[in-house]
């Protein structure tokens, strides 16, 4: 979108609603007579919800514009039958999907046909789309690995819709702790709470047995809080607080249990460091104070 | 994140976490930065009122491990210490002593202003 914008061409962005989902209407109103393309993420990286892409394509057709969706979150999670999906262009990566690293793919649609710009130029493979020699080793992986997605889906998502209600079972009860996006739209394998009064980067500190994140990995280092948390709405404090878990295909019963435990047991030490939390419980209300910022 | 030996140290045994009574005359209270910085400091110090030494020092933090570790610190380097000799702390000792990398040395600015605030607090009540 950037490099659209640097080329000349508009970019609206939108805000989401405060379950992170993707208001229509909202979209609908954006729209201008002159639009030509809609990209909407299906499952967010951070927060695990899941935009009614059948909808908006539904949407986007009617009005002839062209649909591209970002499904690297989404494959092996969501059902994607291209055939029925009104998507035109649709975004895959390979190691969301436990295939290798290194590979993705672009979706085009042949009817209504999405013309593009090729971006790699040379020797004109792939229809002149990309040039170069493919990795024969990566396309294999990434197709098996998508078979594998596909065969073992169902079962993959029963059996992470269990861990993840075990999870949030078992975290629920900690005073003020907020799950981020919304409760039932959205894939078992994602977990985002924040711990208020709680700072993730410190809690993660902590919690040394677990390989998890507060924001997404491309922000960990900036020291900025999560820019998907903020566009909920959610306050500095409780994007500062952020803890993203994730579920795998070889996560157990033993792994989230031990999880439950360490993140209770860090949480409360780190609340017992911690001046906002030791002023929520004399009734000093947080917003109200005059902070030097820095 | 790569953390040195002795952040990790303080962060996994704060010394002297806590609160002092903020009304208490013998007490300095200072709090600074902001949550939306992802970072406050409060920083208490306790000081004996005919010697001007400060005894004791209490800190709470909301931080990373480098910003707790900062104000662990500084609670024990103050202790002992008069209080001109406490506010002339420069963060650059507390990153040094800590090896905060650069992208943490703003947890030492901050422990250096949350005692510089806790001094000021204390003398504050003190001029009148």
């Amino acid at each position: 979108m950037r490099e659209l914008e640097r080329q000349g061409f508009e970019v609206t962005y939108l805000d989401v609603q405060e379950d992170g989902l993707l208001d229509f209407d909202v979209l609908t109103a954006a729209i201008r007579p002159d639009t030509i393309l809609i990209s909407v993420m299906f499952v967010n990286n951070e927060i695990g919800v899941i935009q009614d892409i059948a909808g908006i394509g539904a949407m986007c057709r009617e009005k002839g514009i062209f649909f591209h969706v970002d499904a690297a979150q989404a494959t092996g999670k969501v059902e994607i039958d291209l055939k029925t999906l009104p998507v035109d262009l649709m975004s895959l990566a390979s190691h969301k999907t436990y295939g290798p690293k290194g590979i993705g793919a672009l979706y085009v649609r042949r009817k209504p046909r999405v013309r593009l710009e090729a971006q790699m130029h040379g020797g004109g493979h792939e229809r002149g789309m990309r040039s170069g020699t493919l990795p024969t080793h990566q396309c294999v992986g990434m197709g098996e690995a998508f078979r594998l997605a596909r065969l073992e889906m169902s079962q993959d998502n029963a059996k992470a819709r269990a861990l993840h209600d075990r999870l949030i079972n078992g975290l629920k009860d900690v005073e003020q702790v907020f799950l981020n996006g919304h409760a039932t739209q959205r894939v078992a394998q994602n977990l985002n709470m924040s711990f208020n009064f709680v700072e993730g980067e410190s809690l993660i500190m902590g919690i040394k047995g677990l390989a998890v994140s507060s924001g997404s990995a491309c922000t960990s280092a900036s020291l900025e809080p999560s820019y998907v948390l903020r566009a909920l709405g959610r306050s500095d404090e409780l994007a500062h607080s952020s803890l993203r878990m994730t579920i795998g295909r070889w996560t157990t019963e033993e792994e989230i249990d031990y999880a439950i435990a360490t993140i209770r047991q860090n949480v409360a030490k780190l609340r017992d460091l911690s001046p906002l939390w030791e002023m929520f419980q004399d009734g000093v209300d947080i917003a109200s104070i005059q902070w030097t910022a820095h | 994140m790569a953390y040195s030996e002795k952040v990790v140290e303080h962060y996994e045994n704060p010394r002297n976490v806590g609160s002092f009574d903020k009304g208490d005359e013998s007490v300095g209270t200072g709090m600074v930065g902001a949550p939306a910085c992802g970072d406050v400091m409060k920083l208490q110090i306790k000081v004996n009122p005919v010697t001007g030494i400060i005894e004791d020092a209490r800190f709470k933090t909301y931080g990373c491990g480098s910003a707790i570790a900062s104000s662990s610190l500084v609670t024990e380097w103050v202790k002992g210490k008069t209080l001109d000799e406490a506010a002339a702390l420069k963060n650059s000792q507390i990153a040094e002593e800590l090896a905060l990398p650069p992208v943490k040395i703003h947890c030492s600015i901050l422990a250096e202003d949350a005692i510089k605030a806790a001094v000021d607090d204390y003398k504050k009540k003190h001029t009148h």
